[in-house]
C-alpha cells in the first residue's frame, strides 16, 4: 500500500574523475541517509553507468539507472564544482530520463576544494533540475575545503557536517513524502 | 476541460493519477502533425500509480 512503502532516495555520485574527493562525501551522506527510518537508499556512481558518448538523451538509456530513477521518490546529488560548473558526464546521465523524475524531490550537496562549498555548481544545476521536472529543496549540503573534511581513508573528520546534514535530510524527506502524495493522489485538473 | 481517459497501471491494474504535463518541442520536429498549434509542441502527460508509484507518460489527446 502506498502509505506503507518506504521512501526511496538514491544518492548519485556525479563525477567520474580519478581521485575524486566527492566519493568521500557521497559515501558519508549515503551512510547518514541509510540511518533514517522509513528511507531506503542506494549509492549510484555515474562512473559505473558507462553511458556511451556517441548519442544523448533517452536513446542511450541505461535500464538499471532508469528503473532506479523510476522507483525513487527523491534524489540526493553529490556534485563537485569544476570551473564553476557541473561535470558534463552527470548532465549526460541525467538527460537520459524524464518521466522518471517528474514531481520528485532533489537535494544537492556541492563539493569544492575552496571555501564556497559548491554553491556555484548548485546554482548552475537549479535550472537543469527544474527542466527535468525535479523539485529542489531549499537546503543544500556545502562541502567546502573538502580535502580537510575527511582523512585519507575517507572518514569524516569535521563532525559539524552531521548536524548540518540533519536539517538537509529532514527537508529532503519531507519534500519527497509530500510529492509522492501529490504524484499519486492530486490530479493536474483538480481544483 | 474534459478529463482524458484514465491510464491503468500495468502492474497493479488500478487507475493512475495524471499529475503533470510537459510540452516536448523537439518531438514536434519529427512529427509536426502532432504539434499542438497553440502550445507549439507535442504535449506529454505523466501518470503515477497510487499503488506502486511507477510513472508512465503518454501523448495528450
Amino acid at each position: 500500500m502506498a502509505g506503507t512503502r518506504p521512501l526511496f532516495i538514491p544518492v548519485i555520485l556525479g563525477t567520474s574523475r580519478q581521485g575524486r574527493m566527492s566519493e568521500h562525501v557521497a559515501r558519508f551522506v549515503f551512510g547518514e541517509l541509510s540511518k533514517r527510518g522509513g528511507v531506503e537508499t542506494e549509492l549510484i556512481d555515474i562512473r559505473e553507468l558507462d553511458f556511451p558518448t556517441g548519442d544523448e538523451g533517452s536513446t542511450i538509456k541505461n535500464a538499471k539507472f532508469s528503473e532506479t530513477a523510476m522507483r525513487a521518490d527523491g534524489f540526493l546529488l553529490v556534485v563537485p564544482e569544476y570551473n564553476h560548473g557541473y561535470p558534463g558526464l552527470l548532465k549526460h546521465a541525467l538527460d537520459t530520463n524524464l518521466a522518471e523524475y517528474i514531481h520528485k524531490a532533489v537535494g544537492i550537496c556541492g563539493v569544492s576544494a575552496g571555501p564556497f562549498g559548491g554553491t556555484r555548481v548548485i546554482q548552475n544545476l537549479l535550472p537543469v533540475m527544474r527542466e527535468l521536472g525535479l523539485v529542489t529543496i531549499f537546503w543544500d549540503g556545502n562541502f567546502s575545503s573538502v580535502q580537510n573534511a575527511f582523512d585519507a581513508s575517507g572518514e569524516l573528520t569535521e563532525t559539524a557536517y552531521v548536524r548540518r546534514l540533519d536539517k538537509f535530510f529532514k527537508e529532503l524527506i519531507w519534500m519527497a513524502k509530500v510529492l509522492r502524495h501529490g504524484r499519486e493522489n492530486v490530479g493536474i485538473e483538480d481544483e | 476541460m474534459a478529463e482524458s481517459e484514465k491510464m491503468i497501471c500495468p502492474r497493479c491494474g488500478v487507475e493512475m493519477n495524471r499529475h503533470a504535463e510537459k510540452v516536448d518541442y523537439a518531438a514536434g520536429l519529427a512529427e509536426p502533425e502532432a504539434v499542438d498549434p497553440e502550445l507549439g509542441g507535442v504535449v506529454e502527460e505523466f501518470h503515477t500509480c497510487p499503488s506502486c508509484g511507477q510513472t508512465l507518460s503518454r501523448r495528450a489527446v
